[in-house]
């Protein structure tokens, strides 16, 4: 019996199914869920169910419209889900693909019994299993039922009660909290004091805390299971922790499979695994983790999830295995055994997919884009995104990974710690930042043992000694060319070529196999031979590197392409999931002769400012020219995406995305195009040097893509059409610095060089401002300019999304922020059709970007940005390739730009698209999702910088229904207990009084602080003064939960106003209050309401 | 610099894979430096090298790990387990002819190692090759069926044929076949071994048996003893039989068969065949095997029970299986193969006699079968009363 009976067509009409999405990407919880819920989806269609999607990720592919599918983008909460419930009449619900968020709605609804009123069966792993699974008491005592070891741990709901527990098990000790995702909430206490900060802080947002002896320095060990109906249960994948146990996975470099790990341990923890699943009666996927005792036989169960996770996507790129697409199987009533293999066809689903390579993921921190935040790694997930590396061995996955994440083609050599001290590299060692990896190769270069860095980080041996052999590799090469070749300044490809030829061949090989890039070597090289005073910039570097290239090719010493297949080629297969390795010999795919390809660069981790919407462009890119019967490729390192599921292309290379990566696989498939406009910037960086490589780059052509690009170059072409800019100069000297503001005067915008730590944009508004922000940056010089322009206050940000052909504008749709210029375009609340602009500035702005497109000669995707005062309009800056808002802006307004980028880069007729913007039936607000919970420390101000790591994009009739939607999604909630009230400037206050009204109709308390208070109180408003150094403390009414909303503006941006405030809003987060801290954002907000109660009462949702 | 000599890496030797359909592979050498010659053979299991390696069923046999890094958590210190029965090992020595790896790590950290797989390799005069692209190897060997292979470092020497006794006639310019040999008197017991002490007594009947076979009747009170193969059945008395695993041809050993349809099922006392002991058991009983393509050889087989199709995950070592249509009416089949329907076990429609095709002691790979164990030592107690 495959599908359960009432899933079965009723009257020859399809059943409903509701598949709830995981929201917004935040730090915790990302993109792994869209790949998850586009699986679902094709699995549920196959077997003739219609799938409501409910996600308000605007961006995601699984929100696309689809035949069998209604997509209802808005909040994942009980309320929405409810009404969508009774609306579509759903047979059933699943929650297993949205993560923390969607588990969280279902066992709400099940408890507040909604599920069996409307008879909505939840499909899966069991409500009352999903419990056990979340509740950590319960959890514990039903391990010990079935025998399987946990920790010591006791659920506490008071801090008092938890340093009582602490003294019982004895310091250090880790915290847990209930019910969250990431590590939120949790950290190691060496002592009371850190114990009483930690527990304070977790049980503002969760009810139970666990205190658990700390596992320090045990290995961490995850199996994935699937378990049917039947009880038939497999386990998929088993992952090993780079960095033991004390950092959170999420946060931790992950080795698939296991390396360090005998047959004895693997099995025993696989027996309980499969123990806990079974008795848990999960039905469908769930991954176990484990503490393993480093130095004897022992383990802990750490905690298990009942539900796919960023583990099971991980899983499932490393072994090939589609993990939800069979627990999507499972769900509606197939059982393991009737499913097939989807990777061979022919075997059975019920199987442990073999590896014969291994696979290495390292998490992608930003942690320099945010102020103030601890770079300290811990129990709490602090990164944005991660690649995936595979490989034949430990030392080539390493190297391709480091590269891979920070786009850096250093990697490993990135020398991040060449002028630290030891003392510096021991702290690194001890307490471990986002930078760890580069101190242990460093200590290495400087001759630390294997003993030594195991005691201050317990990394196990294996790993180490691999790190330690790549850092002799690359002493031993610098030695050599330093002791054989002559110091020069001057270098050309030939002479690098040369100097490798007196490299044995099959040491040369033995380079390539442990990872090196042709770059790195060529560095090795320069760093002997090339004397010091002497700096070559990147271009010059990767044009040196060419000399090994030639060598290499002349040698035979080229990449290999193997497939991943689950079954270590016991079973022939046409797998077009691919990767690249230089320990082999033999090609599983022939090279292609018919240039029929065309390769899609993805996008590679996602980060701040790159996440999902690129993804979505990549995916519907290589979908379109599936369709078109080219060959699609697809080149990508980011295990948590859609376009890495192999199904997404015709080819699938699961690689990096650098320079030299790339050019191999052209050298393999011979493309007759390459894609690098749908991917975001990370991509696009690679078109100037491909275009040089001879690589036929579709779309815009390198030049354009140049020409917009180039500041100076992007400039003069808009003073030559005469199109106002803001005034801005690129400054090599403080002096330079001076004489620009002395021009233009305050407030500026600094924009410093990229280094590798990243350096903050800023906006100074005065000198004390300037000067604290230029310390900031490294020294200013020819190399490391400063680019600093007029900032507009007050001004309005608009932007224009479009698509060019042979230079004429096909389609070109304009947006508006309702942030005031000042916040990043990735963190502003973007409104499309625009609502606030009049026609005459609309009609300004078309015209601007018929000149700009003419200007470029654009061929492809666009995106221009604006600024608006008074009824000047001023170009920002100008994107030739896809930009973030091409999901939000197709699916508002019906058009899909990705398509017709395809279209235009695929040469083919395409009509102008006049489009009336106001003819549009409703209305998108796009919003931007934060995740300062989770980032101790980091001021949850937002800037000139990007902080958000996600978004969503809601509908509604109207702006106000829109804008209601898209802020509960981003977990802006209406006000329960009380609001916090600080407004700013005097001017603001004043505009503030807009709202006022909507503000006290809440019916909460309000708090103010000190000038906003009387400036309430004088206009006969009640409202209670709090201060910042005396009582009533503003901090303290946040902490003792008397406000659960906070507004707080700052006056203006320099240093001091910004400190003052920080602790408020710092505070706010920490205790999971609704924040916003810009003003229109406020008053759009607050003047929202005024459609509150029509919202939550109509009838209809809008359906896209 | 010297011509031909790597200064880099000083220790770099090479080796030669020479296989008998003409191909012929460079690696670096690895382990002992002796020549050696074997059928070709690969298994796609991730863990559990030590255990594979000292698996009698790999006699004669050159095993290529088709997973790329060996020999991690290096090699068990051979510590006194139960009656030497070393954890980690599965018989006193290494088994296979060579192995052939992708990569071999040459260190051993592991709480419970003691020695790196290269000095174990040395210490036993079992040489290998790293460097080799083991899945191009694992498909030709996929795709040729038949396939013969010798282990050829620069400057060493044949392999000492007192090693195993099949090797005593072996002449160094042909590839060792197994499947031409009687392996039984090179792995099995010379004399009776007695383990253990208990009123459950079970014969095993050691055709080349995995320790861990032993291992798990003692965990589960039995007294064991381990009968060479050529013991006479007739004079045994006990409680049930095992019929082990073990290397080679089924057919090729000479009246083994004949011998267990006589004196082991005509005792009427429990019987589990494990592996070549399902297959010697099948022909026992009047069934035929076979020899497939490139066999099964992985910890990942899908197997599942007839008639409630509950499915196992189970560790195999074997080319040669019983053929289906041969089954005996009086008999049934009892796991099949999810992946190929292969014949996975068999068991007696009336009295206590089963066989497993696969490991149900695991060791290496998944336990998940153990219960098989357990389920044969029930019927011995129920059989006693």
């Amino acid at each position: 019996m495959p599908i359960l009976d009432f899933l079965l067509p009723k009257n020859g009409k399809k059943q409903k199914v509701i598949l709830l999405g995981s929201g917004a990407l935040s730090i915790g919880q990302a993109g792994e869920f869209d790949y998850s819920g586009s699986q679902a989806v094709k699995a549920l269609e196959e077997e003739g169910l219609e799938v409501i999607i409910i996600n308000p990720n605007i961006a995601s592919v699984q929100t696309n419209k689809g035949t069998n599918k209604k997509v209802y983008l808005y909040p994942i909460t009980p309320f929405w889900v409810e009404k969508i419930i009774k609306i579509e009449k759903p047979v059933a619900i699943i929650s297993s693909f949205g993560g923390q968020t969607s588990l969280n709605c279902v066992l709400a609804l099940e408890k507040s019994g909604v599920l069996k009123k409307y008879n909505v069966k939840v499909l899966g792993t069991q409500v009352d299993a999903l419990e056990l699974s979340e509740d950590r008491e319960l959890f514990a005592q039903k391990m010990k039922s079935i025998g399987v070891p946990i920790a010591k741990s006791h659920a506490v709901s008071a801090v008092k009660e938890a340093l009582e527990t602490a003294q019982k098990i004895g310091y250090p000790v880790i915290t847990r909290s209930a019910f969250a995702l990431g590590g939120l909430g949790s950290g190691l206490a060496k002592n009371e004091t850190e114990l009483k900060k930690l527990t304070q802080a977790a049980l503002m947002t969760t009810p139970q805390v666990l205190i658990e002896g700390s596992l320090h320095g045990w290995k961490e060990i995850e199996y994935e299971v699937m378990r049917d109906k039947t009880g038939n249960t497999i386990t998929i994948c088993n992952m090993e922790n780079f960095d033991p146990m004390g950092i959170h996975t999420g946060d931790s470099i992950v080795i698939a499979p296991c390396q360090t790990i005998n047959n004895t341990e693997n099995n025993t923890l696989r027996d309980a695994a499969i123990k806990i699943a079974q008795s848990m009666g999960v039905v469908g996927e769930c991954n176990v983790q484990y503490a393993l005792n480093p130095k004897e036989y022992g383990f802990y169960v750490i905690e298990i999830n009942a539900r796919l996770s960023r583990s099971s996507a991980l899983a499932s790129k490393a072994t090939g295995y589609p993990i939800a697409y069979i627990a999507a199987k499972i769900l509606i009533g197939f059982d393991l055994l009737e499913l097939k293999n989807p990777v061979t066809g022919t075997t059975s689903a019920f199987y442990e997919p073999s590896l014969d390579y291994v696979t290495l993921k390292v998490p992608r921190w930003d942690l320099s884009k945010f102020t103030g935040v601890s770079k300290n790694l811990g129990t709490q997930m602090k990164s944005v995104g991660e690649v995936m590396a595979i490989g034949r061995n430990f030392c080539e996955v390493m190297q391709k990974a480091l590269r891979m994440v920070n786009e850096n083609d250093n990697g490993i050599m990135s020398n991040v710690f060449n002028n630290a001290t030891d003392k510096e590299l021991e702290k690194e060692l001890l307490s471990p930042t986002n930078l760890r990896i580069f101190a242990i190769y460093e200590s290495f270069k400087r001759g630390k043992t294997i003993e030594y860095i195991y005691e201050k980080t317990n990394i196990d041996h294996w790993f180490l000694s691999h790190i330690l052999y790549l850092s002799k590799i690359e002493k031993g090469l610098f030695g050599f060319f330093e002791k054989n070749f002559v110091k020069q300044d001057i270098f050309t490809a030939k002479d690098v070529d040369n100097a490798f030829k007196q490299i044995p061949k099959e040491h040369l090989q033995r380079l390539k196999s442990r990872g090196f890039s042709d770059f790195q070597l060529t560095k090795i090289f320069l760093f002997a031979c090339l004397n010091s005073k002497i700096k070559l910039s990147i271009k010059q570097v990767r044009t040196l590197s060419f000399g090994v290239r030639n060598l290499r090719k002349k040698l035979g010493i080229v990449p290999v392409v193997k497939q991943i297949d689950t079954t270590s080629s016991e079973y022939p297969t046409k797998s077009n999931y691919l990767y690249l390795t230089y320990d082999g010999i033999y090609n599983d795919i022939s090279s292609k002769k018919n240039c029929k390809s065309i390769i899609t660069l993805g996008s590679g981790s996602y980060r701040i400012g790159s996440s999902l919407e690129f993804d979505w462009c990549s995916v519907m890119t290589s979908d379109y020219f599936k369709h078109k019967k080219h060959d699609s490729v697809i080149i990508n390192c980011n295990p948590e995406t859609v376009s890495t599921d192999y199904s997404a292309s015709d080819r699938l290379y699961f690689e990096e995305l650098s320079y030299e990566r790339v050019l191999d696989i052209i050298d393999i498939e011979n493309p007759k195009g390459v894609i690098s406009c749908m991917g975001g910037q990370n991509p696009n960086n690679l078109i100037v040097p491909l275009s040089e490589a001879k690589v036929n780059i579709l779309g815009h052509s390198p030049k354009s893509v140049y020409g917009a690009e180039d500041r100076e170059k992007f400039s003069a072409m808009l003073d030559k059409l005469s199109i106002d800019q803001p005034e801005w100069t690129s400054a090599v000297s403080i002096a330079e610095i001076d004489k620009f503001i002395s021009k233009v005067g305050f407030p500026v915008l600094i924009r410093p060089s990229f280094v590798l730590s990243g350096t903050l944009m800023n906006v100074a508004n005065d000198k004390a401002s300037l000067d604290y922000y230029l310390s900031l940056t490294k020294d200013i010089s020819k190399d490391y300019p400063v680019v600093i322009s007029k900032f507009i206050l007050d001004a309005k940000e608009i932007e224009c999304d479009g698509i060019a052909k042979n230079g004429e504008v096909i389609v070109s749709l304009v947006s508006e922020h309702i942030e005031n210029a000042g916040v990043h375009s990735g963190d502003a609340t973007m409104v499309f059709p625009a609502q606030k602009i009049y026609t005459h500035t609309v009609n300004v702005i078309k015209d601007i970007v018929r000149k700009i497109v003419k200007g470029l000669n654009l061929n492809g995707p666009f995106n221009v940005q604006f600024i608006a005062k008074d009824n000047d309009v001023k170009v920002i800056e100008c994107n030739a390739r896809a930009s973030r808002s091409f999901p939000f802006i197709s699916k508002v307004s019906g058009v899909n730009l990705a398509e017709l980028s395809c279209k235009v880069m695929n040469n083919e007729r395409v009509k102008k698209i006049l489009l009336d913007e106001s003819e549009i039936a409703y209305v998108g607000v796009k919003a931007s999702m934060f995740s300062f919970q989770r980032l101790d420390g980091a001021d949850p101000v937002v800037g000139v910088e990007m902080a958000s790591t996600g978004e969503v994009g809601c509908l509604g009739e109207k702006f106000d229904h829109a804008m209601l939607l898209s802020m509960e999604a981003t977990q802006i909630k209406k006000p329960q207990k009380g609001i916090l009230l600080s407004t700013g400037r005097e001017k603001d206050k004043v505009k503030f009084m807009e709202v006022i009204d909507n503000l006290y109709k809440l019916a909460v308390p309000v708090y103010a602080t000190k000038g906003t208070a009387n400036y309430l109180e004088d206009r006969g408003y009640k409202v209670n003064i709090v201060y910042w150094n005396k009582n009533p403390r503003a901090i303290d009414i946040i902490i003792d939960g008397k406000v659960d909303f906070v507004i707080n503006i700052n006056k203006n941006l320099s240093v001091d106003e910004l400190n003052n405030n920080s602790e408020i809003r710092k505070t706010a987060v920490k205790c999971g209050c609704s924040i916003l801290t810009n003003l229109e954002k406020v008053i759009a907000y607050l003047r929202a309401y005024d459609s509150y109660e029509e919202l939550q009462n109509l009838e209809d949702c809008i359906t896209l | 610099m010297e011509k031909g000599k790597n200064i880099f890496d000083k220790n770099y030797k090479k080796a030669y894979l020479e296989l008998s359909n003409g191909l012929k592979f460079e690696g670096r050498a690895i382990g002992a430096n002796v020549i050696t010659s074997g059928e070709m053979v690969f298994n796609t299991g991730m863990l559990g090298y030590s255990e594979s390696m000292t698996d009698p069923s790999y006699l004669g046999q050159i095993l290529v790990f088709s997973f790329c890094l060996i020999g991690n958590y290096g090699i068990p210190f051979p510590k006194d387990g139960n009656f030497f029965m070393s954890k980690g090992h599965e018989s006193s020595s290494i088994k296979t002819q060579g192995i052939i790896v992708s990569d071999a790590y040459d260190g051993c950290y592991h709480h419970d190692g003691g020695i790196a797989i290269q000095d174990w390799m040395k210490s036993q005069d079992v040489p290998g090759i790293a460097g080799i692209d083991t899945r191009y190897l694992v498909q030709i060997i996929r795709e040729s069926g038949n396939l013969w292979g010798r282990i050829m470092p620069e400057g060493a020497k044949p392999q000492d044929k007192n090693k195993f006794e099949f090797l005593k006639n072996f002449k160094d310019d042909e590839y060792v076949d197994p499947s031409k040999y009687n392996l039984m008197p090179s792995v099995s017991t010379k004399e009776i071994l007695y383990m253990g002490d208990s009123s459950k007594v079970i014969s095993v009947i050691d055709c080349g048996a995995k320790w861990n076979i032993m291992r798990m009747l003692l965990e589960r009170g039995c007294k064991v003893n381990v009968l060479p193969w050529d013991s006479d059945f007739s004079k045994i008395n006990c409680d049930g039989w095992v019929i082990s695993n073990g290397p080679g041809d089924p057919k090729n050993t000479q009246d083994l068969g004949e011998r267990i349809r006589k004196y082991v099922l005509g005792s009427n006392k429990p019987i589990l065949g494990i592996c070549l002991g399902h297959q010697l058991l099948a022909l026992a009983s009047g069934a035929k095997t076979k020899r497939l393509n490139h066999g099964h050889r992985s910890h990942n087989q899908p197997v599942f029970s007839l008639p409630e199709k509950k499915a196992y995950m189970s560790s195999q070592n074997h080319r040669y299986a019983v053929e289906k249509s041969s089954i005996q009416p009086d008999w049934q089949l009892w796991f099949e193969n999810a992946n190929d329907d292969s014949v996975e076990g068999l068991r007696h429609k009336t009295r206590p006699f089963m066989s497993v095709q696969f490991h149900p002691e695991a060791s290496s790979g998944p336990n998940d079968t153990s219960w098989i164990i357990d389920k044969f030592v029930q019927l011995v107690e129920k059989s006693k009363k």
